[in-house]
């Protein structure tokens, strides 16, 4: 394991690509970016029609967004459902990813699978499945099996952050804690807690992001009044393709830009992290100390 | 074991609950209130259903087989780079992978349509009365898929060959191998775990998509999710749609678990 994580880091040798494989690559970079820059100009067109390119620029799209109170109203909703399932989501898949990865009980893969096995199940399935239970309940359309329902979505993605970052942290720095006599939950809150800092960040931003523009899930268990943002953008591209997408459509891939190159730089499982982890257990056993 | 109760629990009441209603759904005929196969006879006796189950899968393999072509360029140019420029050039396969698949649709639209940027370069350069029909049919839902997969492909495969051994390929070169020769027969045949990886996973998520058929694709590139959301949204058959969403979590199961097989896997690679 350390030995790949040493292979990792560096290049594939031998000569440098050939020029037709460069030429390939930068195509490819410029066919994945595309999306991203054709709405750019598409934001500042006029009213009321998708061409391109457009006629004449103005900030017009941009007020209709911020000002007509449906797009508001289901950004909002989806601001709301993001970080209650964000919070819900840290802190089931922080405590599960602790208890497997320092499990000592035998069937601990099994249960870590189990955990996991949201994320294999394709989301049109969960979506079904909780659309007829909470028909059946009668709590359908109410935002509070929308938080239930993106909660399940997203603790798994915590989970599989944590669980890589808690196998970086020496769990002696634990043991010294428990021996100075700290219960198993004081321990987990002050010892390894902050020690998961920076994946707690990257998996809770990943986690805002996921459900923030999570649509399967949110298309069947909301109902009128509880819609979200993507499930409104849908509608709107089924049924008119309103022009206002592509100033919504921006101010998204800005939000998704922030939150990539945040993650990009505070999660890198090389070993660098590894090094940072060790480094910032170092100081923190000092000041526990003194 | 402390620890993973809370989650557990949850998953109780909101996962292992759910799943069974939709194997209930499926399996209990709603008149007598037994055991049947009525309705799994229902979906495998209509034409209409086998169609869309044999889009699906083609839909998905198809998918798998451009992605890879379009993918294992990006991989291989990637770990060829110094390690901080590799991170930077990573950025271009990472945005798309951040980016909400509405976004990407709407974009697709934009570009694709009839009063699109593609179709606007070819009356450009060709005259006024040219157009190409690329939205709402296969070719839209392949634009779609094969965007929406790439970083899926590109990841397994770059960090395999990022894990091979550098001195397997300067021995080949020593010995005097052209670069084509020590691809097709060093890196390549060594970095076929990590294209396994990657196609079965594309596979797995194309044949669960919903959002890219539906916007861009037209009547006949209906997916199985499509029909799941009809029989809810519009002919209110539960039966069925917990048919088709049994259908479908069994066909990603079988290619989870061959994932799950391959050594050297990397389920997760792309997944953070």
């Amino acid at each position: 394991m350390a030995d790949s994580n040493l292979r990792r880091v560096e290049t594939l040798g031998g000569l440098p690509p050939a020029r037709g494989t460069v030429w390939v690559a930068w195509f490819m970079f410029f066919f994945l970016i595309a999306p991203s820059l054709i709405i750019i100009p598409m934001s500042f067109g006029d009213l009321n029609e998708i061409y391109f390119p457009p006629r004449s620029l103005s900030l017009f799209l941009y007020r209709e967004y911020f000002f007509e109170s449906v797009w508001m109203e289901t950004t909002f909703q989806s601001i709301k459902v993001a970080i209650l399932s964000t919070m819900a989501g840290m802190f089931l898949g922080a405590t599960a990813a602790y208890g497997i990865v320092r499990a000592t009980f035998r069937g601990k893969k099994m249960l870590g699978a189990l955990l996991l096995s949201p994320l294999f199940v394709p989301n049109i399935v969960i979506a079904l499945g909780l659309y007829i239970y909470f028909a059946r309940m009668g709590l359908q359309g109410t935002t509070f099996c929308l938080v239930l329902g993106h909660t399940l979505f997203v603790t798994p993605f915590v989970m599989v952050v944590v669980m890589a970052a808690l196998r970086g942290v020496d769990p002696n720095l634990e043991a010294a804690a428990k021996t100075m006599g700290a219960g198993r939950i004081y321990t987990f809150r002050r010892v390894t807690l902050p020690l998961l800092r920076p994946a707690l960040v990257t998996g809770g931003l990943f986690a805002f992001l996921m459900s923030f523009d999570e649509l399967v899930i949110s298309f069947f268990l909301s109902g009128f009044g509880t819609q979200t943002l993507p499930v409104k953008m849908y509608d709107s591209i089924v049924l008119e393709i309103s022009p206002v997408l592509s100033a919504i459509s921006v101010l998204l891939t800005l939000l998704a830009f922030v939150i990539c190159v945040i993650i990009t730089i505070f999660y890198n499982p090389d070993r660098r992290t590894r090094l940072r982890l060790t480094g910032e257990a170092e100081t923190e056993t000092k000041t526990t100390e003194t | 074991m402390f620890f993973v109760t809370p989650f557990l629990i949850y998953m109780g009441i909101v996962f292992f609950i759910p799943v069974g209603l939709i194997l209930f759904t499926g399996f209990v005929s709603e008149e007598t209130g037994q055991f049947t196969f009525e309705y799994f006879q229902a979906f495998f006796t209509q034409g209409l259903y086998l169609r869309v189950l044999w889009t699906t899968i083609e839909v998905s393999f198809m998918g798998a087989l451009i992605v890879l072509l379009c993918g294992y360029p990006i991989a291989y140019y990637l770990a060829k780079q110094p390690p901080k420029r590799r991170m930077y050039l990573s950025l271009f396969v990472l945005l798309p992978f951040y980016t909400s698949i509405l976004v990407k649709s709407f974009a697709f639209v934009v570009i694709l349509g009839h009063s699109g940027a593609v179709n606007w370069l070819l009356r450009f350069f060709l005259g006024e009365d040219f157009g190409v029909q690329l939205l709402y049919n296969r070719i839209g839902v392949m634009f779609g898929i094969v965007h929406d997969m790439l970083p899926f492909i590109v990841f397994p495969i770059l960090v395999n060959l990022l894990a091979q051994n550098p001195a397997l390929h300067r021995a080949a070169e020593i010995m005097g191998a052209s670069r084509t020769r020590i691809f097709w027969q060093v890196t390549f045949p060594l970095s076929l775990p990590g294209i396994f990886a990657g196609i079965l996973l594309v596979v797995v998520r194309v044949m669960g998509q919903f959002v890219t058929p539906s916007l861009l694709g037209g009547r006949t590139d209906i997916m199985m999710a499509n029909l799941v959301d009809f029989h809810v949204n519009d002919v209110l058959d539960w039966n069925m749609a917990a048919v088709i969403s049994i259908l479908l979590a069994v066909m990603a199961g079988v290619f989870l678990v061959a994932l799950a097989r391959l050594r050297g896997a990397q389920i997760f690679g792309a997944e953070t």
